[in-house]
């Protein structure tokens, strides 16, 4: 039996990695998109006194490697007597390490706009909930289209640093069939072929993405 | 003009020189002889062709036919038709001096050194021998103050005094100027004007594609007429703007401001 | 903590630094190499290239780091650790520095050579002396902030093993039955070797924003 016969027998084991990473980042970025924008409307409300503690845990987090969040939640916090299984410590650390990184996103989006659209909403009577949700959020959600399809490429692959706190996903799967058959270069061609079909689908559903938005006017406001 | 110099060689000579872009011809059977010391100023619409011919003389556009020489060399090929190997023809085309509309200053040299860059790694002078040279230049073009400033912080008329001296350093037979005032506020067009005049004073040879009537007729020794890449009329100054032969120059000379006298 | 936990601590970041130094040394020249080889639009090499940029881009560095650990005794290779940690962290940055070069060169003017071959370079003194010193300046930037990312994600290199600054933290507490401090200062020791290219970063972003006519 050649070695790509074993990897077809063994497909289902790549399949549920597969469908398992798929998952984690589906729920992951979903949580990272929410606590993003949480971050920015917590932001855009003047209040100096959370201004500077929210940009420094904001910055901070840009400057950690996504492995020791996800050491912190998973190895560290029992000691404080939190106890996260490795799958929830790994989404979890994924959402809020991605989301200071879409709040970030947002932010240097935030400082292009031209005030004279705000001012304008305000004397219209818009309320700050109003305001926030309807004009600011979509239009900079728009307009950092392509950073944001890079960060979600980013988060893909961290995901695969969860093999390392004993999450079963696709670069586990691989490792588990590569050790079982000792056949390496095979298991792992197939899923950074996984990995890239991942990758280049999102590509191209942002550039679709994008020829709504520039359809909607979105661009250049 | 100071006819004192005047060699056997010319400083540029330009025969039978054709350039097409894409089934377009732009420059038809041009012949043209400057003579060294001489001032030609090449004068047409846009479009003719001038730039194109200017760009041929150091081989930045490559003809389709002709031959050009710069002081008795051959440029770009050989007579036999072998095309010339790069340092060959850099060799060649350190013995002519640009200056660009949009200056094309190196933004990451200060003034001095984009002077002196050439000369030392081209021409391989000492760093010494060089900052000499681009100091007395640089003084000649006024520009000594701003030794170290970098492109950016400097005023268009700046700028291109700047790259009128960088062009000098190499000592070239020949300076072209393609339309050196044209990008520059209106206000700035006299300061770059008056160096370019003290050079042709000096015995400067140069080719020179302008739209300051008043300034050409001031300076040239020869007017050139392109129109649709071809010369259709050629004469001293004096002549060209009093007299032109063709009713197109007439045209053309109608429609810009003529020069009441030079 | 105690002083040898705080050396271990220690000989992970030196270990992080080292091999990352490394590897970001060898990506930024390689990133050019690639960058000016596909300016020369070669048929076939071109799109092996862009096929490499694009799977490089989308693979996670833990998959490639056992990808190229567990399959180069396959491939007849004898890799240690540090070699294939180097080798994976050197293969992903390559990739990200390739387009951020290419991109200096296809923003680099026209104008800007021609001037310099107007006054008699060649294009290899042109290349030399003219455009690799303004692309350096316009491409350190994004250099630097592709050694952010990298260091970032050295992590991944713990997963064949090598005892890396994040790595480190299980040894220790393994030992002391502590996780959380040395986790903490790892974090710390992390975010001021990041600081510093950050700073470097801003740096290199205001030489550049000079550079801009
Ligand atoms: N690289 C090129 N490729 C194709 N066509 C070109 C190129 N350069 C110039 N042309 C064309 O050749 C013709 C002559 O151009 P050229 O720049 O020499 O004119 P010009 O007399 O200098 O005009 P202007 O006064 O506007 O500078 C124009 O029609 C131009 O569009
Ligand atoms: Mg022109």
């Amino acid at each position: 039996m050649s070695n790509w016969e074993i990897l077809w027998d063994e497909r289902a084991q790549f399949w549920s990695g597969f469908l398992s990473t798929l998952e984690i980042f589906g729920l992951s970025i979903m949580g990272a998109f929410v606590i993003g924008c949480g971050l920015l409307y917590l932001l855009e409300g003047s209040r100096k006194r959370l201004t500077t503690p929210l940009r420094i845990f904001i910055d901070g987090m840009r400057m950690l490697p996504f492995l020791i969040l996800a050491y912190l939640l998973y190895y560290g916090l029992p000691s404080v007597g939190i106890r996260l299984d490795a799958w929830g410590a790994g989404v979890g650390a994924l959402a809020v390490y991605h989301g200071c990184y879409f709040a970030e996103i947002f932010r240097g989006n935030r400082l292009t706009f031209p005030p004279g659209q705000i001012e304008a909403a305000q004397a219209h009577g818009f309320t700050k909930g109003k305001l926030f949700f309807r004009l600011l959020l979509p239009q900079i959600i728009m307009q950092t289209r392509p950073l944001l399809g890079n960060q979600l490429i980013y988060a893909l692959k961290d995901t695969a640093f969860l093999v390392i706190i004993t999450v079963g996903e696709l670069t586990a799967a691989a490792n588990s069939l590569s050790s079982t058959y000792f056949i390496p270069t095979e298991a792992f061609i197939v899923v950074i072929g996984f990995y890239w079909a991942i990758s280049v689908t999102m590509e191209i559903i942002i550039k679709q993405c994008g020829r709504f938005s520039a359809k909607r006017g979105f661009d250049n406001v | 003009m100071s006819e004192a110099n005047t060699s056997e060689t010319a400083a540029v000579s330009i025969r039978h020189l054709s350039k097409s872009f894409d089934d377009v011809e732009v420059l038809r059977d041009v012949e043209l002889e400057v003579k060294t010391g001489e001032v030609v100023t090449i004068i047409g619409s846009s479009g003719s062709g001038k730039s194109t011919l200017l760009r041929c003389i150091n081989w930045l556009e490559k003809p389709d036919r002709g031959s050009i020489h710069i002081a008795g060399q051959r440029i770009g090929v050989h007579d036999d038709g072998r095309p010339m190997p790069v340092r060959e023809l850099a060799k060649v085309r350190a013995q002519t001096g640009m200056v660009f509309q949009g200056f094309n200053l190196w933004p990451h040299l200060n003034v001095l050194h984009n002077v002196t860059e050439a000369p030392i790694h081209v021409q391989g002078k000492s760093k010494r021998e060089a900052e000499e040279l681009a100091t007395a230049l640089l003084e000649k073009v006024g520009m000594s103050q701003k030794h170290d400033s970098y492109p950016n912080t400097l005023s268009g008329g700046q700028k291109q005094r700047v790259a009128i001296a960088r062009a000098l350093a190499m000592q070239p037979a020949v300076m072209l100027f393609d339309e050196p005032t044209s990008a520059l506020d209106p206000e700035l067009v006299g300061e770059v004007l008056a160096v370019i005049k003290d050079l042709s004073a000096e015995g400067y040879t140069m080719v020179m594609v302008t739209h300051e009537m008043a300034f050409a007729r001031a300076v040239s020794d020869q007017v050139v007429f392109l129109e649709k890449g071809l010369i259709i009329e050629r004469a001293d100054p004096e002549t060209f703007f009093t007299t032109p032969k063709t009713d197109r120059v007439r045209k053309f000379l109608e429609n810009h401001d003529t020069p009441s006298s030079a | 903590m105690n002083a040898s936990a705080w050396n271990m601590l220690l000989e992970g970041a030196w270990t992080t630094v080292w091999i990352s130094a490394v590897s970001i040394a060898i990506g930024v020249v390689a990133g050019l190499v690639i960058a000016l080889i596909r300016l020369a639009r070669i048929p076939i090499i071109d799109q092996l290239l862009v096929l490499y940029i694009s799977v490089a881009r989308a693979t996670p560095l833990v998959t490639l780091a056992l990808f190229i650990f567990l399959s180069a005794p396959d491939l007849g290779l004898d890799l240690n650790r540090s070699v294939a940690g180097i080798l994976a962290l050197t293969l992903n940055t390559t990739a990200f520095n390739a387009e951020i070069w290419r991109s200096a060169f296809r923003n680099f003017s026209r104008e800007q050579s021609e001037a310099a071959m107007a006054i008699g370079m060649t294009p290899w003194v042109t290349f030399r002396r003219i455009m690799l010193p303004q692309m350096v300046i316009t491409s350190l930037p994004g250099l630097v902030n592709e050694m952010s990312f990298l260091i970032k994600g050295s992590p991944a290199i713990a997963v064949i093993g090598i005892v890396d600054l994040t790595r480190v933290t299980n040894r220790i507490s393994a030992v002391t039955y502590e996780p959380l401090p040395p986790i903490l200062v790892a974090g710390a020791l992390y975010m001021a070797i990041i600081g510093c290219l950050v700073w470097l970063q801003r740096l290199a972003e205001r030489r550049a924003n000079r550079l801009a006519m």
